[in-house]
C-alpha cells in the first residue's frame, strides 16, 4: 500500500531499552524526549511497548545479562522496524570495549541502521540520529527481520507465522552448541 | 453524524495534544497526529496472542461507537450509561485473557476506576432526570437551566472526566510508565488501532455529558465543554499521578459527597 507507506515517518513511535549503560544516554533520550528538545513535534510518542513501536533505542554496551531481554524486546517489534544505537558503547563497546562481561556493541547481536555517536550523545545528535532513521523506516520491506544470535525459529502454524520461539535464551543456545 | 463520531474524537485528541504541548512551551505535533497514528499503525504486521482477545478489542470499539451513536440519536440516558459499562466490561475480559501480568494490572485498575466513576455518572443522570422529568437524552436537551440548578453535580463530573479520558491525577488505569498501558500492552497493528479509537470515543462519551448540561442552548453546552477540556489539560499538565485506592476515595468523599448534597437540594 503506497498511500499508507508515507504515514511511516509521520507517527513513529520509540521503545526506549537500557543494554548495560551507564545512563549517561538514557539522560539524553529523555531531554531530547522532554518540552526543551520537543521530539514529539515528529509524532514521537515514548511507548515502552515493544509491540507498539517502530524505533528501537538502544543504549550500552551489550552486557551477559541483559542479551537474552535485548533480542527478546527486538522480536517482540513488528515490523518495519529501525535500530538506533546511541552513544559510543552501543556502536563499538567504548570504553567497556574488551572487558569480560561485555559483547563489544548490538550489532554483534541485531542489525543496526543509525549509529549515534558520543559519550554521552547530545539531544541535537539523538534527533538527528532520529530524523535520518525516519528516512530509512519509510524504505524498509516487511519482511521478518531476524537478530543474528539467539535466534530461534519461525513455524508456520495453519496459515499464521508464529513468532513465538524467535527468541532464544542463552542456556538453550548454549546446549545446542555443545551437541 | 455517528458514523463520523471516531473522526470527530480524533480531532479532539489532536486539539488536546496541541494544547498540552502549548501549554508546556513547545511546538508539540500537528493537528492530524492521530489520524497519522491510525494510518500507520494499519500498516505494521499485526501480532496477534489469539482470536478471542482481538475479537474482544475490536467488540470493545464497536459497542462503544453504538452507546456514541445512541447519544446523538438521543436515546435513554441510563442504555447509553449502562451500554458503556458493557462496552468495558469486554475491555476488561480482554485484559484478562491472556497471560500478560501488566494485563491483569491493567483490567484491575480498569475495575476500580468503573467502581470510582460508575455512581457519579449515575447521579448525574438522576440530577437530569429531576429536572427534566425524563432520562430521554432528546427530552433532557429541551430543557433549561441545569447549571443552575445543579452546580455541584457539574464539579463532581468534572472530577471524574480525568478518570474517563486518562489523565493526571486519575491515569492510573493506563500509567504507561509503570504498567505500560494496562489491558491495551498485548494489542498490535491493527487491532490496537481499535483500542486506539476506542479511546477517541470515551472523550465523545465523557464531553457529550458536559454538553447536557447546557440544555436547549447549544452555546451555552459548546461554552462549557470547551471550558472544561481546558480545565482538565490544565490539571493534567501541573498534578502527579495518585495511586488506585486513593482515587477511589477522593472520588468517593469528594465527588459522590457533592452529588448526593444537590439531589437532596433539588428534591427538598
Amino acid at each position: 500500500m503506497k498511500f499508507l507507506k508515507k504515514f511511516r515517518k509521520k507517527a513513529p513511535w520509540i521503545l526506549h531499552y537500557n543494554a548495560g549503560s551507564c545512563n549517561g544516554c538514557d539522560i539524553e533520550i529523555l531531554a531530547s524526549l522532554s518540552p526543551k528538545f520537543d521530539l514529539e513535534r515528529f509524532g514521537v510518542i515514548n511507548t515502552g511497548n515493544p509491540k507498539q513501536s517502530d524505533i528501537f533505542l538502544v543504549t550500552g554496551p551489550v552486557t551477559y545479562r541483559s542479551r537474552e531481554r535485548l533480542i527478546e524486546l527486538y522480536t517482540q517489534i513488528p515490523e518495519p522496524k529501525v535500530v538506533i544505537a546511541v552513544g559510543s558503547c552501543t556502536a563499538t563497546g567504548g570504553v567497556f570495549r574488551g572487558m569480560y562481561n561485555v559483547e563489544d556493541g548490538i550489532d554483534q547481536y541485531i542489525p543496526v541502521d543509525v549509529y549515534v555517536p558520543g559519550c554521552a550523545s547530545s539531544p541535537q545528535l539523538i534527533i538527528d540520529g532520529v530524523v535520518k532513521a525516519l528516512e530509512i523506516l519509510e524504505n524498509k520491506s516487511k519482511e521478518i527481520e531476524k537478530p543474528f544470535k539467539l535466534f530461534g525459529e519461525i513455524k508456520q502454524v495453519g496459515k499464521l507465522t508464529s513468532r513465538r520461539d524467535m527468541a532464544k535464551k542463552i542456556k538453550e543456545a548454549e546446549d545446542e552448541d555443545k551437541s | 453524524m455517528t458514523l463520523l463520531a471516531p473522526i470527530l474524537g480524533g480531532l479532539i485528541y489532536g486539539v488536546e495534544r496541541v494544547l498540552r504541548a502549548r501549554m508546556q512551551r513547545r511546538q508539540g505535533p500537528p493537528l492530524l497526529q492521530p489520524f497519522y497514528d491510525m494510518f500507520k499503525l494499519m500498516e505494521k504486521r499485526t501480532l496477534i496472542i489469539h482470536a478471542m482477545h482481538v475479537l474482544l478489542g475490536v467488540l470493545h470499539f464497536l459497542i462503544l461507537w453504538l452507546t456514541v451513536g445512541a447519544i446523538f440519536f438521543g436515546w435513554n440516558l441510563l442504555y447509553v450509561i449502562f451500554l458503556h459499562l458493557f462496552a468495558l466490561i469486554v475491555l476488561v475480559m480482554a485484559g484478562y485473557s491472556v497471560r500478560s501480568v501488566y494485563s491483569h494490572l491493567g483490567a484491575n485498575r480498569e475495575l476500580l476506576a468503573m467502581v470510582a466513576y460508575e455512581p457519579v455518572l449515575i447521579l448525574v443522570a438522576v440530577g437530569f432526570f429531576l429536572q427534566s422529568g425524563s432520562f430521554e437524552i432528546s427530552k433532557i436537551m429541551q430543557g433549561e437551566g441545569y447549571l443552575m440548578q445543579m452546580p455541584l453535580l457539574f464539579m463532581a463530573l468534572l472530577m471524574i472526566i480525568p478518570i474517563k479520558v486518562k489523565k493526571s491525577p486519575f491515569d492510573v488505569v493506563e500509567a504507561h510508565q509503570e504498567i505500560v498501558g494496562g489491558v491495551e500492552v498485548e494489542y498490535s497493528g491493527l487491532f490496537y488501532e481499535f483500542i486506539y479509537m476506542a479511546r477517541f470515543l470515551e472523550y465523545i462519551f465523557i464531553y457529550s455529558f458536559v454538553f447536557l448540561f447546557g440544555g436547549s442552548s447549544v452555546w451555552l453546552g459548546l461554552v462549557l465543554v470547551v471550558a472544561a477540556f481546558f480545565l482538565v489539560n490544565l490539571v493534567d499538565n501541573a498534578t502527579a499521578r495518585v495511586r488506585t485506592a486513593d482515587m477511589i476515595k477522593i472520588v468517593y468523599v469528594g465527588a459522590i459527597t457533592l452529588c448526593v448534597i444537590n439531589l437532596l437540594w433539588i428534591v427538598l
